[in-house]
């Protein structure tokens, strides 16, 4: 047994050398498949990244009444801390909100006169709620709208986080619509072209597959050279994908932390961390659709 | 040994390759089937190692019937058998060693086995000496002979010689009938499918005669008559 199985890759080995270029050919293709696949991979990861960066700085501001009570901006706060959507609760008071204003209106002249002439304050407390996640904004706003805190609040801000959310959502979803189009398409040709190889190693070795036939070679030794052979360019190809991957994602990763202003995206540790399992997937999934292209090919061609 | 029971065998649309043949060939016989070209001697040399099936009748060799024999039964039942073509069917980026060896190998046989047995069989059709010669730097008659070998490692119980001195002159033709009386001899069975009037002539073995796809003579020390 593992006499033929050396024998069989040997034959195997024959037939990448004879063809060689074809060989590359699909080798190529199938690295084009898999790379379209990281691509998606790694926008997946990256969009989780940039959806996760624009949640944690949605916020709603609730805007309390002017001349309301301490106490019941305190309850109110406790209230929404009670909730187990709520990361955190921020209480700025009336006098607080007073010099937030005029700090940040410092040089608009005609603004700080205005609030001059006013006289008093005119500003209520505010609590700056931040959520868990961006789609527990809804609940927490409804919760608001309760009848022991509703009369006391003036306005809630929060629609425009909940659009770039949902921008961001519509623009990757139909990348990664428009990159599984591609998949699937490379993945076809990348067949076509496995197909094609595999009947050009047939032609090629004509001569020999007779006389094998003919003194009494069996079925699988005849076959197993050319699955082999796929099985090495599925491996070949992974193996090409993987050492040109790491080195590009440790590249892109220090341009993406920058981007989400220093957070790391932790890109290279998620590839390093799963690696064995991405990549092994991938070889497994192209080793069998290749095998599978293969048995087409052999069925077709190779008459044992 | 070999058993033919109206046997017939049609190729699609509707040409006749051989027509109502039976016939039985005892272990240890020396076979000639003649006839002239496409009269189904080949047709019937091809059935013999499952080359081909018949459309109807029933085909026994060596204890198998072929007209039911199973798909991973037929590598088994060609070790059983060796083949000799007029075109030598020879590897030529393989050596003389590497073509013999080519039949072990690929049955799965240990490399000690095959450096045991190739070089034994080269000694017996006299191509001992060539042994890391390549098809291209020897004479038709050697070629032959290297596929004889090769025929042979697995101790076939059958050959079969399909025009085997069709490429070769006089003098190749006359060494290579002389090793296959020899492996006769030695107790296989040899068919061989000829239109050569001399070789079969100076055989006196049996002779069947086909015609129109079907045995019209079967003579024990038989001579050629068409």
């Amino acid at each position: 047994m593992f006499v033929s199985i050396l024998r069989i890759t040997k034959f195997a080995g024959q037939n990448f050398w004879r063809n060689f270029w074809l060989s590359l050919i699909t080798i190529s293709m199938l690295v084009l498949t898999l790379l379209t696949i990281n691509v998606l991979l790694v926008l997946n990861l990256v969009t989780d990244k940039a959806i996760e960066y624009v949640e944690q700085r949605i916020e709603v501001s609730v805007y309390f009444n002017a001349g309301v009570e301490q106490e019941k901006v305190t309850n109110t706060a406790g209230y929404l801390r009670d909730l187990p959507q709520v990361r955190d609760v921020e209480t700025i008071t009336a006098a607080e909100a007073y010099d937030r204003f005029q700090v940040r209106h410092a040089g608009d002249t005609a603004i700080l006169t205005s609030l001059e002439e006013i006289g008093d304050n005119p500003f209520g407390p505010t609590l700056v709620v931040k959520a868990f996640s961006a789609n527990d904004f809804p609940f927490i706003l409804s919760a608001l709208d309760n009848p022991q805190f509703r009369d006391a609040i003036r306005d809630k801000d929060f629609s425009s986080y909940e659009e770039v959310i949902s921008r961001i959502r519509y623009t990757t979803d139909r990348i990664r619509l428009f990159g599984l189009g591609l998949s699937v398409i490379f993945l076809l040709i990348a067949m076509l072209i496995v197909f094609n190889t595999v009947r050009m190693g047939i032609f090629t070795h004509r001569e020999e597959i007779g006389i094998m036939k003919l003194v009494g070679a069996s079925n699988w030794f005849v076959r197993a050279p050319f699955l082999l052979e796929v099985i090495g360019y599925s491996l070949l190809s992974t193996v090409i994908m993987a050492a040109l991957m790491y080195p590009t994602i440790a590249f892109m990763e220090t341009r993406f932390d920058s981007y989400f202003d220093g957070q790391a995206t932790h890109l290279l540790q998620y590839f390093e961390m799963n690696g064995w399992m991405i990549f092994g997937a991938q070889f497994l999934a192209v080793a069998l659709i290749s095998m599978i292209a293969t048995g087409f090919a052999m069925r077709k061609y190779l008459k044992v | 040994m070999i058993r033919f029971k109206n046997v017939n065998k049609i190729y699609p649309p509707n040409v006749v390759g051989i027509r109502n043949v039976s016939l039985h060939i005892k272990p240890g016989e020396f076979v000639s089937i003649v006839g002239q070209s496409g009269q189904g001697k080949s047709t019937l040399a091809k059935m013999l190692f499952c080359e081909e099936r018949p459309t109807s009748g029933e085909v026994i060799i060596g204890g198998w019937d072929i007209t039911r024999i199973r798909e991973h039964d037929v590598p088994l039942l060609r070790r059983q058998i060796g083949v000799v073509f007029q075109d030598f069917k020879l590897l030529p980026q393989k050596t003389v060693f590497e073509n013999v060896a080519f039949a072990l190998e690929v049955a799965g046989e240990p490399i000690k086995r095959i450096r045991q047995v190739v070089p034994q069989v080269l000694r017996i059709v006299n191509l001992g000496e060539k042994i890391d010669r390549y098809p291209h730097q020897l004479s038709g008659g050697e070629q032959q002979r290297v596929v004889i070998a090769r025929s042979l490692v697995h101790r076939p119980k059958i050959l079969v010689a399909d025009e085997p001195t069709g490429n070769l002159d006089s003098v190749n033709t006359h060494e290579i009938m002389e090793l296959l009386k020899k492996i006769n001899e030695f107790g296989t069975t040899v068919v061989l499918v000829t239109h050569n009037r001399d070789v079969v002539n100076t055989l006196h073995k049996r002779v069947i005669t086909l015609e129109g796809g079907q045995v019209v003579a079967d003579v024990e020390r038989g001579k050629y008559r068409l």
